[in-house]
C-alpha cells in the first residue's frame, strides 16, 4: 500500500507528467480478433475502451481493481473466461458478474479478498471453474456457494483453511476437483467427508497440508478419481484412514524439502483393505525391500517408485502379476536385471530413466516381459558393445523404445531383431557406432517414427535406413553430411512413405536436385540451420502442399523459376536468411508480399541488403523497379538521336556509293 | 486516475532497457561472511525477488539452505533452471536443471500457480565444493515449459 500512497502524492504534485504518460497509453494485445485479449501487467484500473464488446476470453492479471461492482465488467456480456489474478481486489460487491451469464472460468488467485457479497456469483449460471487460490480464506463459509450449482472445480490452495467441511447448502453434485493444496488441514474427520458423498469421480488434493490423522473409515465406501496426500510423513495413518474406499489414483510422494518416510511392510497394511489402481510414492525411502513389503500391492495396475533410493527389487515378489505400469526412474540400479522383471509378467509400460548410477543393460534381463509395449531407458549412461539383440530379447510386443541421452552404443546389424513390432524408436543424443555399411534398423517393418538426432552418424552409409517400409517420420538433425552435400544417391532413397524429414543443423551447403526424388509423400521438410542457398530448392520441385522450414540458411535471392516451387507449398519459413531487397530480387519480393498467409516467422524475415533496408521486414519493403518518367524521356531522346544518326549514315553511304559508280 | 495508475505502474515496474540506470532493480546481498560475498540483481523487467543463502562460506557444504520469496507470474508445474558461470568475461560453466517436472516434482512448491506468492526456506540439494579465489558473474534463469521467465538474476560472487 505504501508505494501507492507515494504515487498518489507524486502524481498530485506533478500532474503535467501524468498527462504526458497517460497519452502514451499502453494497450492490450488482441490475440484473436474481437474475442481474446491479453491485458496483463498494464496497471489498468478499468476495462479499456479498445476492447470489443464481444470479448470472450480476457486475461487481465496484475492490474488494479480494488473493488469489483456490477459496472466493472458490464460492457462484456460474452465473457466465458476471466483471469483477474493479483489485481489487488479487496471487495467483490453484489451482482458483480451479473451480466456475465456465460462465464465458465473465473480466476481470482492472489487477491486480498475482504468480502464476497452473497449475490456476487448470481449472474454466471454456468460457472464451472473457480480459482480462489491465496485469497486469504480461513473458512469455507466465506464462499457464497448457493449459486455455484454447476461448479466442477474449486481451487482453494495456499489459504488458511483448517477444515474441509463445506457449508450445508454448498452444491457438490457436479464437483470434480476440490483442491486444498498448501493449507493448514491437519485432521480429516468422518463428518467433514459427508457433503462430498454426492460427488462422483471427485479429485481431492491435500498436497502439503501436514495431515496428522485421518479418522478411521472416513473415506469408507467413497469413490475418488484422484487423491493427493503429497508431503505427508505418516503414510500408514493415511492408508488406515482410506480403508474400504475406492481410489483410481493415489499420490503419496515426498519432496526435497519435506520429510520422507521409511517404507516397510507395516506401512502398507491398510492398502490390503482398499481398492487402488495407481500409487505414486516418489522420494520416500525404501529400506531393503523384501517380498513382504509388497504383499498388499496385489490389485495395483500402476506403481511409481521414482527416486525411492532403490538398489534392487526382491526377486520373490508374489501377487503383482496384474501390474501394467512400473516407474523406477532416478534410482540406484547397477544392472537392469536387478529390477527382477519376472515379478511383473503383465507389464506393458516400464520407465527407468535418469538412473543415478551407470546402468548396465545386462543379458536378457527383460525377457519375461512379453507384453511390454513401452520401454523408456533414457538418461541412464547406458553403454554397450554389440547392442541390442540379447539385451532386449523377448520383447516381442515392444512398440515404443526410448534410448535417448545415453553413452555410445555399438549397434549390430538388425540390432532390434527381437522387437519386431517397434513403431517408435528414439535414439536422440546417443552416439551410435556402426561398422561400415551396416543396417541396424533393417526389417523393422512397423517402424513409423525414428529419431536419430545428434547420433553422430556416418551419413554416407547407404544401408543405414534400408528395409523400413513403413517409416513416416525421420529426424536426422545435427548429423553432418559428407562435404555438406546430399548427393543424388543417398541414404533416404529407400524411404518411399516418409512424411516428415528433419535435416536441421546438418551442415548442408547443397542438395542435389534429384536427392529427394523418391520421397513423394513428404509433407514436412525442415532444413533450418544449414548453409543452403536458393539452388537447393530445386530438390523440392516435385513436392506440393508441404510445410517447408528454411529458416537460418544463407538464401539471398530466389530467381523466378524457383518461385513456382515455393508457390505450390502450404507454409514456408524463410526467417533469419540474408535476403536481398534490391530490384534484382523483385519477383520474389512481390510474390512474398502477395503470399503472406503462407509465411511463417514473417516478423523475423528481414532484408540484409541493401544497407539502407537492413533489418526491415520483407513484408514492409516497397520497391519501385519499373522505369521512371525521366528514364523513359531519356530513352526516347536517345532512341531519336540514334534513328537520326542512322538516317544520316545511310544517306552518306548511298551518296558515297553513287559517287563511286 | 488513469495517469496516476500508469505512473504507479511505471514507477513500480520499470521495464526499460539496461542502459537506463533508473530502470534496473536494486542490487541485493544474498550473503556476506568474511572472505565471501554474493550479490544479485533481478533481470526480470517486471519484478524483483528476495533471496538469501544461510551459510556463507568458501567451502560450500552439501545441501545448502536458502530462502527465496517471489510472486509467480507463470504456473510452475514445469520449472527449469539455467545457470551460466562467467569469470573475467569467459563462460566457464553452463548447465540446465529441471526443478519441477510432471513426472518428478522435486520440491513442494511445484505445481503452484500464476499469482501465488511463494516463500521457500529449505535445502537445494547441491553437492560439496570449494570456491576458488576470484570474481564470478552468474546468470540464473528460472522458466517454465513455454520458456516464459519466472525469475532471472544477475549475481556476482566475490571470493578473496
Amino acid at each position: 500500500m505504501a508505494p501507492d500512497v507515494g504515487c498518489f502524492l507524486l502524481a498530485l504534485l506533478i500532474p503535467a507528467i501524468c498527462k504526458l504518460i497517460s497519452s502514451s497509453d499502453q494497450v492490450c494485445i488482441e490475440k484473436e480478433v474481437n474475442k481474446t485479449y491479453n491485458c496483463d501487467n498494464l496497471g489498468l484500473s478499468r476495462i479499456p475502451d479498445t476492447l470489443s464488446n464481444k470479448t470472450e476470453i480476457l486475461e487481465f492479471s496484475f492490474n488494479f481493481l480494488p473493488a469489483i461492482q456490477n459496472t466493472t465488467f458490464n460492457r462484456l456480456p460474452n465473457l466465458t473466461f476471466l483471469d483477474i489474478t493479483r489485481c489487488q481486489i479487496n471487495w467483490i460487491h453484489e451482482d458483480a458478474f451479473q451480466s456475465q451469464i456465460q462465464l465458465r472460468t473465473l480466476v481470482l488467485t492472489g487477491n486480498p479478498l475482504v468480502f464476497i457479497a452473497e449475490t456476487a456469483f448470481n449472474g454466471p449460471v454456468s460457472l464451472k471453474h473457480l480459482f480462489l487460490i491465496q485469497t486469504g480464506i480461513t473458512s469455507l463459509e466465506f464462499i457464497p456457494g448457493h449459486n455455484l450449482k454447476n461448479l466442477e472445480s474449486l481451487y482453494l490452495g495456499s489459504n488458511h483453511i483448517s477444515s474441509i467441511k463445506l457449508p450445508e447448502n454448498f452444491p457438490t453434485k457436479n464437483l470434480k476437483v476440490l483442491d486444498f493444496e498448501n493449507n493448514a488441514i491437519h485432521f480429516l474427520h468422518k463428518e467433514d467427508m459427508k457433503p462430498l458423498k454426492q460427488a462422483s469421480n471427485l479429485s481431492l488434493n491435500f498436497n502439503c497440508n501436514d495431515i496428522k490423522s485421518v479418522e478411521p473409515e472416513a473415506f469408507t465406501s467413497m469413490t475418488f478419481q484422484r487423491v493427493n496426500f503429497g508431503g505427508t510423513v505418516d503414510l500408514s495413518g493415511i492408508f488406515n484412514g482410506l480403508r474400504k474406499s475406492t481410489i483410481q489414483s493415489l499420490w503419496l510422494g515426498s519432496y526435497e524439502d519435506t520429510d520422507d518416510a521409511e517404507l516397510n511392510s507395516t506401512t502398507f497394511q491398510g492398502l490390503c483393505e482398499m481398492s487402488v489402481k495407481s500409487i505414486n510414492l516418489q522420494k520416500h525411502h525404501f529400506h531393503d525391500p523384501t517380498a513382504a513389503t509388497f504383499q498388499c500391492f496385489t490389485q495395483l495396475l500402476e506403481l511409481d517408485l521414482t527416486a525411492t533410493h532403490l538398489h534392487q527389487l526382491p526377486s520373490a515378489i508374489k501377487g503383482m502379476q496384474s501390474l501394467k505400469k512400473l516407474v523406477l526412474s532416478v534410482n540406484k540400479f547397477e544392472d537392469l536385471c536387478h529390477i527382477s522383471a519376472a515379478s511383473f509378467p503383465s507389464l506393458t509400460h516400464l520407465y527407468i530413466k535418469g538412473n543415478t548410477k551407470k546402468l548396465q543393460l545386462g543379458v536378457e534381463c527383460l525377457k519375461t516381459l512379453g507384453n511390454l509395449e513401452h520401454l523408456d531407458l533414457s538418461h541412464n549412461d547406458l553403454e554397450a558393445a554389440d547392442c541390442c539383440q540379447v539385451q532386449f530379447r523377448g520383447l516381442l510386443h515392444l512398440e515404443n523404445l526410448n534410448l535417448s541421452y545415453n553413452e555410445p552404443l555399438q549397434l549390430q546389424s538388425q540390432a532390434f531383431k527381437d522387437c519386431p513390432k517397434l513403431r517408435f524408436l528414439d535414439l536422440a543424443f546417443t552416439h551410435l557406432k556402426l561398422r561400415e555399411q551396416q543396417s541396424p534398423f533393417q526389417k523393422l517393418y512397423h517402424l513409423q517414427v525414428l529419431n536419430l538426432s545428434h547420433c553422430l552418424l556416418d551419413t554416407r552409409n547407404q544401408n543405414l535406413l534400408v528395409e523400413l517400409p513403413d517409416l513416416r517420420h525421420l529426424n536426422l538433425q545435427g548429423n553432418l553430411f559428407y562435404d555438406g552435400t546430399i548427393p543424388q544417391t543417398n541414404l533416404l532413397q529407400t524411404l518411399s512413405r516418409l512424411e516428415s524429414l528433419v535435416l536441421a543443423s546438418c551442415g548442408l551447403h547443397s542438395i542435389d536436385p534429384q536427392a529427394f526424388r523418391s520421397l513423394g509423400d513428404l509433407s514436412v521438410v525442415d532444413l533450418s540451420y544449414n548453409n543452403l542457398t536458393h539452388d537447393s530448392l530445386e530438390a523440392l520441385g516435385h513436392l506440393k502442399g508441404i510445410y517447408l522450414n528454411l529458416a537460418t540458411n544463407v538464401i539471398r535471392t530466389i530467381p523466378y523459376h524457383l518461385i513456382t516451387i515455393l508457390s505450390q507449398q502450404t507454409t514456408i519459413n524463410l526467417s533469419h536468411n540474408p535476403l536481398d531487397c534490391t530490384c534484382s530480387n523483385n519477383a520474389f519480393l512481390t510474390w512474398y508480399q502477395a503470399n503472406l498467409q503462407k509465411l511463417e516467422g514473417s516478423e523475423e524475415t528481414v532484408c540484409a541488403t541493401p544497407p539502407s533496408l537492413r533489418g526491415v521486414k520483407l513484408s514492409a519493403v516497397k520497391l519501385h523497379c519499373g522505369l521512371t518518367v525521366m528514364g523513359i524521356c531519356f530513352l526516347v531522346v536517345l532512341l531519336g538521336l540514334f534513328v537520326i544518326l542512322l538516317i544520316f549514315a545511310i544517306k552518306f553511304l548511298l551518296r558515297w556509293k553513287y559517287q563511286h559508280i | 486516475m488513469k495517469g496516476v495508475l500508469l505512473l504507479c505502474a511505471l514507477l513500480l515496474a520499470p521495464r526499460g532497457s539496461g542502459s537506463d540506470p533508473e530502470a534496473a532493480w536494486p542490487t541485493h546481498m544474498a550473503c556476506r561472511n568474511g572472505d565471501l560475498q554474493v550479490f544479485y540483481q533481478s533481470c526480470d523487467p517486471l519484478q524483483d525477488f528476495g533471496f538469501s543463502i544461510d551459510q556463507c562460506s568458501k567451502q560450500v557444504k552439501p545441501n545448502l539452505n536458502i530462502r527465496f520469496g517471489i510472486i509467480l507470474r507463470e504456473d510452475i508445474s514445469h520449472l527449469f533452471l539455467d545457470v551460466t558461470l562467467l569469470s573475467k568475461g569467459v563462460t566457464i560453466l553452463n548447465y540446465s536443471y529441471p526443478i519441477c517436472e510432471e513426472d518428478l516434482p522435486k520440491f513442494s512448491f511445484c505445481g503452484r500457480r500464476k499469482g501465488e506468492q511463494i516463500y521457500y526456506a529449505g535445502p537445494i540439494n547441491n553437492s560439496e565444493f570449494d570456491i576458488p579465489q576470484g570474481k564470478y558473474e552468474i546468470l540464473l534463469e528460472l522458466y517454465n515449459e513455454h520458456r516464459s521467465i519466472v525469475a532471472c538474476a544477475n549475481a556476482t560472487v566475490l571470493c578473496s
